[in-house]
């Protein structure tokens, strides 16, 4: 029996919003998902019992997208305890710019230095020919789970 | 996880007058809610999406990806676009609200706003959004008297004025293959163009540009870049990103450059004189009294915002009454409106969908345990609309 997984997503534009639905679709038959706005998540709701798949955007000068910053100002704020808890990113940016992906890497590095851990290969797409990131984050999360 | 829940089952008729992002992003919230609601968007033009296909600069990839996101809304059986429809021309208001128990008005404000001093209509003074329009091919814009000359004073210090800079010294070979007609190119790159200034009544701190614009620009080959009162002489070291880039984008600049770009900071415009077009156009510093700045040019762009067009047939000024509530998006009883037509031309496409979610929750809360939903048919009951999507 696969954990229950939460898809947590950072928007800007909502293109992590609509990648984060289409993943949730994708990998909705053996597990129980459940996609939330990082705006709207409650620190206290992190559990080890629940597998988080990140995906988020990156703003301007590398910045989290406006999505993704109540969530990060809740972590700096609360400090919680995530010893157990695991999760995977999958990065959204535009190679065209300077800190390509740094938005994701933001929370990444933000949650493991509150103890929880990262599994599974770091996904990217790039944005810089036009595509959306639906594809390539579909294929990297059913490849994701079907090796937790 | 916060998100309303309608108790209702009645699913409503819903027309978009606009399929610009404002209109498209609050179409996505509504069907969320409201899965089986039908939702009509129209537009004057033939295709969808607005100010995302003609105002965005086409090498912006990334920003223009959203229309794919839009896309994915016309598989969905129950939403339709119907394009050549001029709300006020072709069909009235009235006839859509009538016929659909939710009309949302999404048209935006497309106009260049005008450069109101003495000369500002001269031949040889272009509006960017125009000049955003022709780079991408709209349909409805005028080719005509548009050409660049020498030297060219963008007045304006927003992305738009930046991305007037970058398409106007790209590689024609880039442009022609993100699909810049070939006339638009010849006419950008102008009699070998040579100089370009760039004029904000700003400072460099407070201007409206992003630093990643700026930045941008260090990847044109050929270019030196200088800029003028980059900082307030009173100011102390600057920790501003902005003025950061463009000292950066100052020191990097090539020694062989064929063309030179400058930036202006504190200047108003106050004067465009010229025999049969534009020659100079004149500043005055908004930092120091009596300083005055004069620049040559045979054409000047103006980059300073959108405003209503002149011609608009929907005018949301015309619409208001006391029981509006324009802060929520709410017209009148069943007549909405979303984005720029709702608060003015500012913020970008993440601004106007964080626009269009806040109107899409004041429907929602307005429709919540109503039994107004479904009682008018919508689609099927117009006649023109029914027409245009058959044709």
């Amino acid at each position: 029996m696969s954990k229950d997984t939460v898809i947590l997503f950072g928007t800007e534009s909502g293109n992590a919003e609509f990648a984060a639905e289409d993943m949730a679709t994708a990998i909705d038959r053996d597990r129980n998902v459940t996609v939330i706005d990082m705006t709207d998540f409650d620190m206290n709701d992190f559990s080890t019992d629940t597998f988080y798949v990140l995906i988020s955007s990156t703003h301007g000068e590398g910045e989290v997208p406006s999505g993704a910053r109540p969530f990060i100002e809740a972590l700096n704020a609360d400090q919680p305890d995530l010893t157990g808890v695991e999760f995977a990113v999958f990065g959204l940016g535009d190679s065209t710019y300077e800190h390509y992906s740094r938005g994701s890497e933001i929370i990444e590095e933000k949650l493991r230095a509150l103890g929880a851990s990262r599994v599974g290969v770091y996904g990217r797409h790039d944005a810089s020919d036009g595509s959306l990131p639906n594809d390539a984050a579909v294929e990297w999360v059913k490849e994701l789970v079907s090796t937790l | 996880m916060k998100g309303r829940k309608v108790a209702v089952q009645l699913q409503p008729t819903i027309c978009i007058v606009g399929s610009g992002p404002s209109g498209c992003y609050l179409a996505q919230f509504l069907l969320k809610q409201w899965p089986e609601s039908q939702i009509v968007i129209v537009d004057r033009l033939d295709h969808p999406y607005g100010l995302a296909l003609y105002g965005v600069a086409p090498d912006h990839h990334g920003t223009r990806a959203v229309t794919k996101q839009f896309d994915r809304l016309w598989l969905n059986p129950n939403v339709k676009f119907v394009g050549n429809i001029e709300v006020g021309r072709d069909l009235e208001l009235a006839e859509l609200q009538a016929n659909f128990d939710i009309v949302v008005l999404a048209t935006g404000l497309h106009q260049d706003r005008k450069l109101s001093i003495v000369g500002g209509s001269l031949p040889g003074v272009v509006g960017a959004g125009r000049v955003t329009r022709l780079i991408n091919a709209h349909p409805h814009e005028p080719f005509a008297d548009f050409a660049v000359g020498q030297s060219l004073v963008i007045v304006g210090q927003g992305n738009v004025a930046i991305d007037i800079v970058r398409l106007s010294l790209s590689d024609p070979a880039k442009l022609s293959e993100i699909g810049v007609p070939a006339s638009v190119i010849d006419a950008l790159r102008g009699k070998a163009i040579q100089h370009i200034s760039v004029v904000g009544r700003s400072s460099c701190e407070l201007a409206k540009f992003d630093a990643a614009m700026i930045k941008e620009l260090a990847q044109l080959s050929g270019v030196s870049f200088s800029a003028h009162n980059l900082e307030e002489p009173a100011s102390h070291e600057s920790k501003s990103a902005k003025v950061a880039a463009v000292r950066d984008l100052v020191e990097s600049s090539p020694a062989n450059a064929t063309v030179s770009v400058d930036f202006y900071f504190g200047w108003q415009p106050s004067e465009i004189s010229g025999d049969k077009s534009v020659e100079v156009i004149r500043f005055t510093s908004l930092t120091q009294p009596n300083e005055t700045l004069e620049l040559k040019a045979d054409t000047v762009i103006t980059a300073i915002g959108f405003e209503e067009n002149d011609a608009a047939l929907i005018r949301r000024a015309q619409l208001v009454d006391a029981q509006s509530n324009i802060e929520a998006g709410v017209l009148s009883a069943g007549l909405y409106c979303v984005g720029w037509f709702r608060r003015g031309p500012t913020g970008t496409i993440p601004a106007n969908r964080a626009d269009a979610k806040m109107v899409s929750e004041s429907i929602l809360s307005d429709f919540e345990n109503s039994e107004r939903l479904g009682v008018k048919l919508g689609l099927p009951a117009v006649k023109k609309l029914q027409e245009e999507l058959n044709s």
